[in-house]
């Protein structure tokens, strides 16, 4: 049975070596209490990346633990990756599936039946605007839309927890605000939410607790205002600062 | 849950599904082209060149090449949907959906594999149902040859899972079906008898997987074989086995799939 106190993910000792040799991941630990609004903040290059892939098998560490709500992300990936839902950076929809088949089969890859998986598409659909182009062929999307797509995707199967990497780059102002509008409100309704970011405002809107990462190292981690006391900080942006050394741009 | 139905659950299915409907989607460039090809073999050789060469091992020409025509098309039909299926979800990285999902490497290997299975038992059926009225005769083992048809297209689908995988560019997927399927197509036997080359050539086909496949499936319509069927049979089993071996290792280790 899954215990309240049992956090939505614990990360031990992550390390993970590209092939070319480079070293993304140093022994990252970290833990992201159940129902908490995470943020994860770093440069590009950080390894921000690397460690949600690495929690889903998408990338191979070479050490390290990582469990979600529990359960081993490794020996029981099954029931692990089915309590998490990801919008990844990067815009990757099938593009012989139409909007409302990628939520479909995304739902039937997740095991979702299919009654719930038609119901949940029907409310993402509306709930992202996308009612009207429910039939279109993902590849004839905006950037914006498709980028709406890959939310309701992430959604669909009803996650635990959501990791959300970088979800406003290139996204413009007004979908912005209504993402942030609508995760704020998913975490209140109890989901954990894990956002990588280097854009520090979002950071502030929206996380409670904060994890600075560079170089594949954490850097620092603690709750907004734990940090902002301890680096004597006005705001995220000061705290990231003082701890990274140097502006994100 | 008994370990059937949880290698064959939704995930498993829904996937299957897509490859489906990706290939049935696109008909005009999966389905109809192979029977366009095969059906100007069967004119071009059978029916052109087929009154000069009459006979083969006591059968009419026509008749004696329509199963290897028909395995042609099945071998590249199975082999073309996986590789560009797969190579296309790893170049456009929506494959990662499907990578992260609750699904075994197994089960989404043999998800594409058998989509791809699928694909080219359509064609290879279409090819012999429509040669059938112009070549005449019938199937004499029809269970034998379902029997080589799924295996030699589960092998040819497995094997594009890995093509479609370890090539980092689009010509690599087609250089594999223009340089070494199609040839070994070619040269397998489809439209000859091993028995009327030249020793050193006939010596060269026996290593040509493809020819054991052409003559077993020869062998199930018309009785009429080089070799044994049973144990190329087994053969052919054998090379479905290490394709899907391979299919797996590809989904599990397969370069720039999991990083
Ligand atoms: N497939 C890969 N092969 C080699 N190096 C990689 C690969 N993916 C990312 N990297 C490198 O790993 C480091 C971390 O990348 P990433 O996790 O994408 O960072 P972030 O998401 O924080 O921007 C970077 O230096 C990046 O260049
Ligand atoms: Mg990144």
């Amino acid at each position: 049975m899954i215990r309240e106190d049992v956090p939505a993910l614990k990360v031990e000792g992550l390390k993970k070596t590209y092939s070319n040799g480079l070293v993304a991941l140093d022994g990252v630990s970290l833990e992201v209490g159940a129902g908490q609004f995470f943020g994860l903040l770093g440069p590009n290059g950080a390894g921000k990346t690397t460690l949600i892939n690495s929690i889903v098998s998408l990338a191979r560490p070479d050490s390290g633990n990582v469990k979600v709500f529990g359960k081993d992300a490794f020996a029981e990936y099954k029931e692990a990756r089915r309590m998490i839902g990801v919008s990844p950076q990067e815009i990757n929809l099938d593009k012989f599936l139409t909007v409302e088949e990628s939520l479909i089969y995304h739902a039937g890859y997740y095991g979702v039946e299919k009654k719930k998986a038609k119901e949940r598409t029907e409310e993402l659909l509306e709930r992202f605007a996308l009612l009207d182009k429910r039939k279109a062929r993902t590849s004839t999307l905006s950037g914006g839309m498709k980028r709406r797509v890959m939310f309701a995707r992430a959604l669909v199967h009803d996650p635990k927890i959501l990791f959300l990497d970088e979800p406003t780059a290139g996204v413009d102002v007004e979908l912005r605000y209504r993402l942030w509008e609508y995760v704020r409100e998913l975490n209140r309704g109890g989901m954990t939410m894990l956002l990588t970011t280097h854009y520090l405002e979002e950071a502030e809107e929206l996380c409670e607790e904060i994890a600075l990462i560079n170089g594949g190292k954490i850097a620092a981690q603690g709750t907004k205002a734990d940090l902002k006391e301890e680096y004597g900080a006005r705001n995220v942006e000061e705290v990231y600062l003082r701890v990274v050394g140097h502006d994100v741009a | 849950m008994t370990l059937l139905e949880s290698a064959f659950n939704r995930s498993f299915r829904t996937l299957l599904g897509r490859e489906i409907l990706r290939f049935v989607r696109v008909w005009t460039q999966t389905l109809i082209p192979p029977l366009l090809t095969s059906l100007l073999y069967v004119v071009v050789f059978g029916v052109a060149l087929g009154g000069r060469i009459r006979e083969v091992d006591g059968v009419p020409y026509l008749q004696y090449i329509l199963p290897g025509v028909a395995l042609m098309s099945l071998i590249t039909g199975a082999y073309m949907n996986t590789s560009t299926s797969v190579f296309d979800a790893k170049r456009e990285r929506y494959i990662d959906d499907i990578l992260i999902s609750p699904m075994s490497d197994a089960q989404i290997a043999l998800a594409y594999t058998l989509g791809g299975t699928l694909r080219g038992l359509i064609v290879g059926v279409g090819v012999f149902v429509v040669g059938t009225p112009f070549a005449g005769a019938g199937v004499s083992h029809p269970v034998l040859l379902l029997l080589t048809a799924t295996t030699v297209a589960f092998t040819f689908s497995a094997l594009g899972v890995v093509v479609g995988v370890v090539s980092a560019r689009i010509d690599h997927v087609t250089f594999m079906t223009n340089v070494v399927i199609q040839p070994l197509a070619f040269l397998g036997g489809v439209f000859y008898s091993a028995d009327m080359l030249p020793p050193a050539l006939k010596l060269a086909t026996l290593f040509n997987p493809i020819f054991y496949m052409v003559d077993a499936a020869r062998y199930a319509t018309l009785r009429a074989s080089d070799t044994n069927p049973y144990p190329t049979l087994a053969i052919v089993v054998a090379l479905a086995a290490l394709a899907f071996a391979g299919a797996w290792w590809a989904m599990n280790r397969g370069p720039n799939l999991r990083y």
